[in-house]
C-alpha cells in the first residue's frame, strides 16, 4: 500500500472522471457526492502520507515510485528513456496538502454550478489530479506532462463556465501560459540532451530525472548545457538563456509583474471555484517551478541573477498593491493582491536563506489558504447581486453580519495580521531578503526594505475597501433588492470555517507546518549555495 | 534568577482570562447579550486580581523569565519567553486594573447598545494582546502583539460601523500605525541581519556598541511614533475618539498609546546616544505642538487626545534624556489621571445625552462651550474631573505632580550646566508645563464653572459608571503612587527606583504653575467663552492636509499611473502582438487563398482545357477521326520522305 | 502500252476521290461508294504491279479477290445501311454518332 500512497493520491480523481463518464448529465446530485467522496479519499490518503512519513528527514525524497515508462534505443543517438517518477520532499509535501485542502473546498463551492454539471466535475477532477501530479513528479518529462495537462481544463472551465468577457479572458490565460511552456520545454530539450543517466554508466542513455540533473557531474562533457565548458550564445552562456527561459516560463504562471495581465481577466471572469484553483493552486505551480527547477538545477546563473528575481519580486509587490488600489472590482483587486502576495515568493527564494526560502514556501501555503477565502468572499457577493463594483455598495455590515465577521477576518488575514499565516511567511521572507547581503551577498538590503511598502499599500487597499463597502450607512445601488443580501447558508460557513482555523493554526503555531518546510528550506539552501561556490570556483 | 514555576499559573490566569472573555463573547447567543457583560467583567476582575497577587508576591528588582519555544526555522530559535520584572509587572497591574475598571464603567456607558457583544469582546481581546507586549521577551513577539493591538484599536475605534467618521478614523489610525509598523519592522529586519537572534535578553547585552544599532533603533522609534501618536504621525489620535470614549480612555489614553513609551523603555538599552537624542527631539515638538493644539479645541475629547500626545511626548522626551525610569513613572501617573478625565468626560457626555433626549434637544454634546456651571449637576463627576485634571496639570500634592517633576529634573540633569541646545528641550518643557496648566484650566472652567443659556436637567451618571471614576481620581492622589508628596519614595514609586529628583526643579516648577494658574484665571475667567482660537493650531497644524498633498495624492495618481501601464501598456503591447499575428495571419491566409490556390486553380484551368481541347476531337463523328488519322499520316509521311 | 506510272497516277487519283468520298460525303450510302472506289484504286495498283513479274498471276488473283471481297462487303455493308435507316430513320453519318459521350 504505501508504495503506492502518491499515485493514488494522482488517480484518485482521473478514474473518478473516468466513472463520471458513465453517469448521466442529470444526475446533479451524484456529481456533488462523487466530489466529496473523493476529498475524502485523498484527506485519507494524506493521513497515511503523514503517519507513513513520521520521523523522516523531509529534506530527502520520501516515498518515491519509479517505474520506466519508456525506453528507445536510437543506436549512436543513445536511449531515448523517460520514467514515470514520484516523490515527495517538504515542499511536495505542503503544497500537495494545500491542494486537496483547497480541492475540498472548491469541490463545496461548485455545488452553486447549474450548466451542464458532468463536464464541469469531470474536469475538474482531472484538474485536480494534474496539479498533484505536478507538485509530486520528479521527471521533467512526467512534471511537463501534468504541468500542460493542468491548462486544457482551466482553459474549459473559464471558458464555458465563466462570466460576460470569458472567451477573451480564457484565450489569454491559454496563450499567456503556452508561451511559458514553450520556453520551458525548450529548455526540457536541452537539458535532456546535455544529461546522462549515471544509473547506467556503460551505455549512453539520457535521462529527463530532476534529481539527475541537479548533479554537475551528469552533464555530458561538451554538450550545450554543461557547466563546465559552457556553449556561449549570443553575450551569454546558455546556460544563463536555459535560466531566463525557466524562469520567465515559471513567472507567467506565478504572475510576476510584467506578465501578469492574464490573472486579473481570467480571474474576473471565471466562476467562483475556478478563480480559487487558479489563485491558490496554479499560481503555485509557477513557484513551485522555481523552487524546484529554476534554482537547483542552474544554481550558478541563479546566483547571479537572484537580484533580477528580486528585483521582479518587489516590482510585482509594489505595482501589485498599486493596482490593487486602483481597482473597482473587488475581484479584480484581490486578482492584484494575489500579484502583490506571490512577490513575496519570489523575494524570498532569491535570498536564498533558510528564512527567506522558509518564508517563500510558508508564503505559498499561506496564501493558498487565504486567496482561496478572498475569492469565496467575492464569490458569495456575485452569487447574490451578481454585481461586484466596490462602490455599489456600503454599509453592508448591518445586513450581513457574520459576512462582515468573515470579510474583516480574511482582509486582515491577507494583509499580514499577526496571529495569521501571512505574517509568519512575509516576516519570514523579509528578513531572510534583508540579511541575504550580508549572509550570502546575493541582494541587496534595499530590496526588502521596499518590499515593506507592500505591507502598508496592503493595509490601504483593504481597509479602503472595507470601509467603503461594509462601514457606514447602508446603501446599494438601485438594481439590487436589498432581500438578495442573505447572510452566509450552513454551506458557505462550511467552507470558511475551516480556512479561517488553518489560516489562524499556521499563524499561532508555525511549527507545525515548519517540520515539513524546514528541512527542505535548509537543504535547498546548502545545496544551491553549494553547488553555485564550486562552479564559480573551479 | 530563573525559577518561573510560582509563576506560571498566575501569569497563565492573567493573560489567559481576558483572551477567555474574548472567546466567550463570541459563544453567548446574541438573547443572552447582557451575560457578556457580566462575564467579561467578571474575566478581567480575575485577571486583575492575579495581577495583584503576583504585584505582592514578587519583590522590585526581581526577575525571572519563562521559556516558552515558539517556531524554529533552520538553526534560528523564535521563542515566545516571557518576562516578568518590575516594567512587566508594573504594567501589568496598570492595563489589568484600568482595563477592568473600563469593563466595569462600559456595563453604564454602553447600555442597549446594538454590537455589545463584539465591543466587549474586543475589549478582551485588546487586553489580551496588550498583556501579550508587555510580557514578550522577543522582539518578534513584542511585534505580533503590537499589530494586535492596532488590530483591536481599528476595531473599537471603527465600533459604531455605520458612521462614516468613525470608519474613516479606524482605517486612519490603522494606516498611520502601519506606517510606523513598517519602521518597527525594518528595525527588525536590522538586528536580524546583524545578530540573528530577537531575544531581548541577548540583545540588551552586547559587549559592544555596533554601528548598526543607531539605524535599528531610529527604526524601532518609528514604531514608537506611529503608536504613541508622535510628529509627524499624531493627527490619527485625535481622530480615534470617533470610538466610544471608554476604548479613548483604555486605549488611546492609558495603555495601548503609552506602549510605545514601555517599548522604548524596554528597549533603551540598545539606543545609541545619536538614536536618543533624536528621541528626545521628537518627543518635545510633539508635547509642544500637540500642547499648542489642546488650547484650541473646542471638543472636550479632542483637548483630552492632544493633551495625552503632548504627555506622550514628554515621556519620550524622557526616554531621549536617558531616564526611561522617569518616562515610565509619568506613565503610570498619566494612564491612571487620564483614564479618570476621559471616563469622567464620558460621565459629562452620557448625562447630557440623556438630558437631551428627554428635553428634546439637539446641540453638540461634545463641544465645550455648550457647557458650562455642570458643578451643581454633577458633583461628583465634577470632584473627580478636577482631581484628574490637577493631576494633569502638576498641581502638588497630585500624582501628576511626582511624575512630572521627576521627568523635568531628568532633563535638567541632562541638559548639563553648559549652555547647549540641550537647553532649548529644557526650556520647552517648562513651557509646556505651563501650557498644560493652562488648557486644563481652560476646560475646566468652561465644563463646571461658566455659566451656560441652556437649562437642561443634567443629573448624574449611573453608580456603575462613577465607582471607576472615584477609584482613579483616588489613584491620581499622591498616596497612591509615593508617601513623600514632593518627592517619590515608596509604594509604586518603588518599583520604579533611582527616579532622579532635585529640590530645585520642585521649587522652580510649583512656581511655573502658580504664575500659569494664575494667567489662566485672569484669561479664561474673564473672557469666558469667546476665548478664540487658531484654525491652524486647531486642526494639529494642518499635518492631517500636507499628508494629503505630498502622499494621498501622489499615491492615487500612482495607482492611476499602474492602472494605465497595465491597461494600456502591458495589455496594449500583448493586444498589438496579438493584432500584429492576426494581421500577418490575414496577409499568409491572402497569399493562401490567392496565389497558392490560384497557382492550383491555373494548372486546373489549363488540364481542363486541355482536356476540352483533345476531346473536341472525339465527337463520334467517324469521318472526322478517318480525317484526322488520314492527315496523321500524311504528315508522318511527309516527315518521313522529305 | 501505257507506262505503269500512268497507272499509278489513276489509281492514285482514284484513291484520293474515295477518299474525299469518304471524309467528305454525308450519306453512308456515298461512303461505301468511296470505299467501293478505294478498293477499285487498290485493284488498279495490284494490277499495275503485276506487270512486274508477268510470269505470275499474283496481281491479277488479287485484285479478282478484292472484287469478290468487295462485292461482300457492299452487301454486308449496305444491308447494315439499311437497318441503321429503318432505327434512326437517316443514313447520314454526323446524326447517328452513338460513341459520343
Amino acid at each position: 500500500m504505501s508504495q503506492y500512497l502518491l499515485t493514488a493520491l494522482i488517480f484518485t480523481p482521473v478514474a473518478a472522471a473516468l466513472l463520471g463518464l458513465f453517469i448521466p448529465d442529470t444526475s446533479k446530485s451524484s456529481f456533488r457526492t462523487l466530489t466529496l467522496v473523493i476529498s475524502a479519499i485523498q484527506i485519507a490518503l494524506l493521513v497515511f502520507v503523514i503517519a507513513q512519513t513520521r520521523g523522516s528527514s523531509f529534506s530527502a525524497i520520501l516515498l518515491s515510485e519509479k517505474v520506466t515508462w519508456f525506453s528507445l534505443d536510437l543506436g549512436e543517438w543513445g536511449v531515448l528513456q523517460a520514467e514515470y517518477f514520484v516523490g515527495m520532499d517538504g515542499l511536495s509535501f505542503s503544497m500537495v496538502t494545500l491542494t486537496v485542502l483547497v480541492m475540498s473546498i472548491a469541490g463545496i463551492s461548485s455545488w452553486t454550478i447549474d450548466k451542464n454539471v458532468k463536464g464541469y466535475f469531470i474536469l475538474l477532477w482531472i484538474l485536480n489530479g494534474a496539479i498533484v501530479g505536478t507538485f509530486v513528479a520528479l521527471d521533467f518529462l512526467l512534471f511537463y506532462l501534468f504541468f500542460e495537462f493542468m491548462l486544457l481544463p482551466m482553459y474549459f472551465l473559464i471558458g464555458i463556465w465563466g462570466g460576460a468577457k470569458r472567451e477573451y479572458a480564457s484565450i489569454k490565460f491559454l496563450l499567456y501560459t503556452l508561451l511559458g511552456s514553450i520556453l520551458i520545454l525548450i529548455v526540457l530539450i536541452a537539458l535532456y540532451i546535455s544529461m546522462r543517466n549515471p544509473e547506467m554508466p556503460d551505455q549512453l542513455v539520457h535521462t529527463f530525472n530532476m534529481l539527475h540533473m541537479t548533479d554537475v557531474l551528469n552533464y555530458i562533457p561538451g554538450s550545450i548545457l554543461n557547466p563546465a565548458q559552457p556553449w556561449i550564445i549570443g553575450p551569454q552562456t546558455a546556460r544563463w538563456w536555459a535560466f531566463l527561459f525557466v524562469l520567465i516560463g515559471f513567472a507567467i504562471k506565478l504572475p510576476a509583474v510584467p506578465f501578469h495581465t492574464w490573472l486579473p481577466d481570467a480571474h474576473v471572469e471565471a466562476p467562483t471555484p475556478i478563480s480559487v484553483i487558479l489563485a491558490a493552486l496554479l499560481l503555485k505551480v509557477g513557484a513551485y517551478g522555481l523552487l524546484r527547477i529554476a534554482y537547483p538545477i542552474f544554481p550558478d546563473v541563479a546566483t547571479t541573477l537572484s537580484w533580477f528575481v528580486a528585483l521582479i519580486g518587489v516590482i510585482s509587490i509594489v505595482y501589485g498593491a498599486l493596482n490593487a488600489l486602483a481597482s473597482k472590482d473587488l475581484k479584480r483587486l484581490i486578482a492584484y493582491s494575489s500579484v502583490s502576495h506571490m512577490g513575496f515568493v519570489m523575494l524570498g527564494l532569491a535570498s536564498v536563506t533558510t528564512e527567506g526560502v522558509s518564508g517563500a514556501v510558508y508564503q505559498l501555503f499561506s496564501h493558498g489558504i487565504i486567496s482561496a477565502m478572498l475569492f469565496l468572499i467575492a464569490g458569495v457577493l456575485y452569487d447574490r447581486t451578481l454585481d461586484r463594483t466596490i462602490i455599489n455598495y456600503s454599509g453592508l455590515s448591518s445586513k450581513m453580519p457574520v459576512y462582515f465577521t468573515v470579510v474583516l477576518i480574511t482582509f486582515f488575514a491577507s494583509l499580514g495580521l499577526p496571529g495569521f499565516s501571512g505574517f509568519i511567511a512575509e516576516i519570514m521572507v523579509l528578513l531572510g531578503a534583508f540579511r541575504s547581503f550580508s549572509a550570502n551577498g546575493l541582494i541587496h538590503e534595499s530590496f526588502a526594505i521596499v518590499a515593506t511598502l507592500g505591507l502598508i499599500l496592503g493595509a490601504a487597499y483593504y481597509l479602503w475597501t472595507l470601509q467603503r463597502m461594509f462601514f457606514g450607512p447602508f446603501y446599494m445601488k438601485s438594481e439590487i433588492k436589498p432581500d438578495q443580501l442573505i447572510d452566509l447558508d450552513k454551506r458557505e460557513y462550511s467552507m470558511f470555517l475551516p480556512l479561517i482555523l488553518l489560516a489562524l493554526l499556521f499563524g499561532i503555531f508555525p511549527q507545525i507546518l515548519l517540520d515539513y518546510i524546514n528541512p527542505f528550506a535548509q537543504h535547498f539552501t546548502e545545496s544551491v549555495l553549494q553547488t553555485a561556490r564550486s562552479l564559480q570556483t573551479p | 534568577m530563573d525559577s518561573s514555576a510560582p509563576f506560571d499559573l498566575l501569569i497563565g490566569l492573567i493573560v489567559l482570562a481576558p483572551l477567555a472573555s474574548f472567546l466567550l463573547c463570541h459563544v453567548i447567543p446574541d438573547r443572552y447579550s447582557w451575560l457578556v457583560t457580566i462575564a467579561a467583567t467578571v474575566f478581567l476582575l480575575v485577571s486583575t486580581i492575579s495581577s495583584l497577587v503576583l504585584f505582592f508576591s514578587v519583590s522590585p528588582n526581581e526577575s525571572h523569565i519563562i521559556q516558552l519555544e515558539w517556531f524554529r526555522v533552520g538553526p534560528y530559535s523564535f521563542n515566545g519567553n516571557l518576562e516578568i520584572n518590575n516594567l512587566s509587572v508594573l504594567m501589568m497591574l496598570l492595563v489589568t486594573m484600568i482595563s477592568f475598571l473600563v469593563h466595569l464603567y462600559s456595563i453604564g456607558y454602553m447600555a442597549g447598545e446594538a454590537g455589545i457583544r463584539r465591543y466587549f469582546a474586543m475589549l478582551g481581546f485588546f487586553t489580551f494582546s496588550m498583556l501579550g507586549l508587555i510580557l514578550s521577551d522577543n522582539l518578534l513577539a513584542i511585534f505580533f502583539c503590537w499589530e494586535l493591538v492596532g488590530f483591536s484599536s481599528y476595531l473599537l475605534i471603527g465600533h459604531w460601523l455605520e458612521k462614516p467618521a468613525a470608519a474613516k478614523a479606524a482605517q486612519k489610525a490603522f494606516l498611520f500605525n502601519r506606517i510606523g509598523d513598517v519602521g518597527f519592522l525594518i528595525g527588525l529586519m536590522i538586528v536580524w541581519a546583524n545578530t540573528q537572534t530577537f531575544n531581548l535578553r541577548e540583545l540588551l547585552h552586547l559587549q559592544e556598541v555596533y554601528s548598526w544599532q543607531t539605524a535599528a533603533s531610529l527604526c524601532i522609534f518609528c514604531g514608537v511614533i506611529g503608536k504613541s501618536a508622535q510628529f509627524p504621525l499624531y493627527t490619527w489620535l485625535s481622530d480615534a475618539m470617533e470610538g466610544p470614549i471608554p476604548v479613548s480612555a483604555l486605549i488611546h489614553a492609558a495603555t495601548m498609546v503609552a506602549a510605545g513609551v514601555f517599548l522604548l523603555a524596554r528597549v533603551f538599552q540598545l539606543f545609541t546616544p545619536t538614536a536618543l537624542d533624536v528621541v528626545a527631539v521628537v518627543g518635545m515638538v510633539t508635547a509642544l505642538l500637540a500642547g499648542i493644539s489642546a488650547l484650541n479645541q473646542f471638543d472636550i475629547k479632542k483637548i483630552l487626545a492632544y493633551s495625552t500626545i503632548s504627555q506622550l511626548g514628554l515621556m519620550v522626551t524622557a526616554v531621549g534624556v536617558g531616564s526611561e525610569k522617569a518616562a515610565m513613572f509619568h506613565l503610570v501617573t498619566h494612564a491612571l489621571f487620564k483614564a479618570c478625565l476621559f471616563l469622567a468626560a464620558g460621565a459629562v457626555i452620557h448625562s447630557i445625552h440623556q438630558a437631551q433626549s428627554l428635553d428634546h434637544e439637539n446641540f453638540d454634546a461634545q463641544d465645550i462651550r455648550n457647557m458650562g456651571g455642570l458643578r451643581k449637576n454633577l458633583p461628583t463627576t465634577f470632584l473627580v474631573f478636577v482631581a484628574a485634571a490637577a493631576s494633569l496639570a502638576g498641581i502638588p500634592l497630585f500624582a501628576g505632580f511626582l511624575s512630572k517633576d521627576s521627568l523635568i529634573t531628568a532633563i535638567w540633569i541632562w541638559s548639563g550646566n553648559l549652555f547647549s541646545w540641550h537647553w532649548m528641550i529644557l526650556i520647552s518643557a517648562f513651557a509646556l508645563t505651563s501650557i498644560t496648566v493652562l488648557y486644563t484650566f481652560r476646560m475646566v472652567w468652561f465644563i463646571f464653572f461658566s455659566k451656560t443659556e441652556s437649562n437642561l436637567s443634567v443629573t448624574e451618571s449611573p453608580w456603575i459608571m462613577r465607582i471607576p471614576l472615584v477609584f482613579l481620581a483616588i489613584a491620581s492622589s499622591w498616596l497612591f503612587i509615593s508617601i513623600n508628596p514632593f518627592k517619590p519614595t515608596g509604594w509604586i514609586a518603588l518599583w520604579i527606583n533611582e527616579l532622579p529628583h532635585s529640590n530645585l526643579v520642585t521649587i522652580i516648577s510649583i512656581a511655573i504653575i502658580i504664575l500659569s494658574l494664575l494667567f489662566a484665571w485672569s484669561r479664561y475667567s474673564v473672557k469666558n467663552k469667546s476665548a478664540t482660537t487658531i484654525l491652524f493650531f486647531q486642526q494639529g497644524f494642518q499635518l492631517d492636509s500636507l499628508y494629503k498633498l505630498i502622499i494621498e495624492k501622489p499615491i492615487i495618481k500612482l495607482t492611476a499611473v499602474a492602472e494605465t501601464t497595465d491597461r494600456k501598456w502591458i495589455d496594449g503591447v500583448l493586444h498589438l502582438t496579438a493584432y500584429t499575428q492576426v494581421s500577418i495571419a490575414h496577409i499568409i491566409a491572402w497569399f493562401d487563398t490567392y496565389i497558392v490556390d490560384g497557382l492550383v486553380h491555373v494548372t486546373v484551368w489549363l488540364t481542363q482545357q486541355t482536356g476540352s481541347f483533345t476531346r473536341s476531337f472525339q465527337g463520334g463523328k467517324i469521318q472526322l477521326y478517318i480525317f484526322w488519322a488520314v492527315l496523321g499520316l500524311i504528315i508522318f509521311l511527309f516527315f518521313l520522305l522529305i | 502500252m501505257f507506262p505503269t506510272e500512268h497507272i499509278l497516277y489513276l489509281s492514285v487519283f482514284l484513291f484520293s476521290i474515295g477518299l474525299m468520298v469518304i471524309i467528305i460525303k454525308k450519306n453512308a450510302i456515298m461512303v461505301l461508294l468511296g470505299i467501293e472506289l478505294l478498293l477499285n484504286a487498290s485493284n488498279l495498283n495490284l494490277i499495275a504491279f503485276n506487270r512486274l513479274q508477268p510470269e505470275l498471276f499474283t496481281g491479277q488473283i488479287f485484285s479478282l479477290f478484292v472484287i469478290v471481297v468487295a462485292v461482300c462487303e457492299a452487301a454486308v455493308g449496305l444491308a447494315i445501311v439499311l437497318r441503321v435507316y429503318k432505327h434512326y430513320q437517316t443514313s447520314v453519318l454526323n446524326e447517328i454518332s452513338e460513341l459520343k459521350e
